[in-house]
């Protein structure tokens, strides 16, 4: 499938048994890859910005007198935006958990396009296989959601 | 108002705790959620979840800019995972709770002998979950790895998937082995690093060091292929993930700051034995007492 590495990264190291040998690099942060970095930045700017709509939904719900154990709403993504625009803490909250659940799926997609663009087609289609899994996961949710009524 | 305030100060002790003995949260948030706050066991998981990947992700962004994650290992192996994933959330709903239980005290059992074992070696446990000692962009400076890899980073000229040949023709059965990972991450809300970081040192031969930050890249996909079944099938309540996501963001980035400051052998042990009583408490509700 063409996953040697063109420019890419493998592990390497020695010291302790069961590994390939090779030697050890020394940390060197100050040429790391540059894909790397992207989807670095990728995971630190949709956790940050996740969790701090989910601290806001947090203290919206205390400010409020609510105890996290009432059993919140569910998610419906019609009352998202009117819940975050009238400072309901479901809107912020929603808002930041599916911030969380995608960020993760993000980072996949900008590490295809940097794959592809780097010619590396086979990690390119791992990356493929993967979000068509998420999505895969979508589907079964819905379908238990429906099947449950 | 009490309630928030106590979920959100266990968040903080879960978070904490995990990232100064190298464990996941999911190992303590669900006994918390479950024993501590009377939440469905389901539910439990599904909140854990949801906190697995905040800290996945915080700190899967540090390794890969330190060249610490082997992104190409961590995305094919990924995929198996997310597959097991989906298998587990998908049966997670037609299991019985007091099973999960069960299954969740046995774990518990085994990551405090493990614990224990690595107590008596001065050595954090190679079994560790997802590290996540590096929320806040800070470097988990736990001396449980030996100098070389401490150092080691990923190789751009490495061969496939940086692994050696020899290595590399097992990657079959670290790919079956990734499936039960996933399953195992859906069903009880952990990352799964307690199996994939000893695939990856001891059946590919990965370094430990390199092994733990690759697994922490892929708990992201694993937990939240696994979330979005929960959160589609009413599994993740927004009131309870709030403050105890919040915590364990906090508690995580504590951590890895009073890292030099803690003595880590008798946190340790403090944790066997929170581990044992939160075993024995889980196999309780298993046998319905």
């Amino acid at each position: 499938m063409g996953l040697e590495t063109q420019g890419g990264s493998g592990a390497s190291g020695r010291g302790s048994p069961g590994r390939p040998a090779g030697p050890v690099r020394p940390a060197d942060q100050s040429t790391p890859a540059s894909l790397e970095v992207a989807l670095a930045h990728v995971l630190a700017v949709g956790t940050y910005a996740s969790i701090a709509l989910v601290g806001i939904g947090s203290v919206l719900l205390l400010a409020g007198g609510a105890s996290p154990l009432d059993g919140g709403p569910p998610l419906q993504a019609a009352s998202v935006v009117p819940d975050l625009f009238a400072l309901r803490p479901a809107g912020f909250l929603w808002l930041g958990i599916v911030g969380i659940l995608a960020t993760p799926a993000i980072r996949v997609i900008r590490a295809g396009l940097g794959f592809w663009r780097r010619g590396e087609r086979g990690l390119a289609l791992v990356a493929l296989l993967v979000l068509a899994v998420i999505a895969l996961g979508v589907l079964i949710g819905v379908l238990i959601g429906v099947v449950a009524g | 108002m009490e309630v928030g305030l106590l979920m959100l100060a266990g968040g903080i002790a879960a978070g904490a705790f995990g990232s100064l003995l190298g464990l996941g949260g999911g190992l303590l948030i669900v006994p918390l959620l479950s024993l501590g706050f009377g939440l469905p066991l389901r539910e439990a998981v599904g909140v854990s979840l949801v906190c697995v990947i905040v800290t996945s992700s915080a700190s899967a962004g540090v390794y890969l800019q330190r060249r610490q994650a082997n992104l190409r290992l961590g995305m094919v192996l990924e995929l198996f995972t997310g597959i097991g994933a989906v298998i587990g959330g998908a049966i997670a709903f037609l299991l019985d709770e007091r099973l999960l239980a069960g299954v969740f005290a046995l774990l518990l059992l085994y990551v405090a002998a493990t614990m224990a074992r690595a107590g008596r070696r001065g050595a954090t446990p190679p079994a560790s979950d997802e590290a996540t000692s590096v929320v806040g962009d800070d470097v988990d400076s736990r001396a449980d790895a030996e100098p070389d890899e401490a150092a080691a980073t990923v190789d751009p000229d490495a061969g496939t998937l940086g692994l050696a040949p020899d290595r590399a023709r097992r990657l079959p059965l670290a790919a079956a082995v990734s499936v039960g990972a996933g399953v195992a991450s859906a069903l009880l809300g952990i990352g799964g690093g307690i199996i994939k970081v000893p695939l990856m040192h001891v059946t590919l031969g990965v370094p430990l060091r390199i092994s733990t930050a690759t697994s922490n890249l892929m708990v992201g996909i694993t937990a939240s292929t696994s979330a979005i079944v929960y959160l589609l099938r009413g599994g993740i309540d927004a009131y309870a993930t709030g403050p105890t996501a919040v915590g364990v963001f906090i508690g995580a980035s504590l951590g890895s700051r009073l890292g030099h400051r803690v003595n880590v052998p008798f946190l340790r042990l403090l944790f066997v034995a929170v581990l044992l009583f939160t075993a024995f408490q889980m196999a309780r509700r298993a046998l319905g007492r």
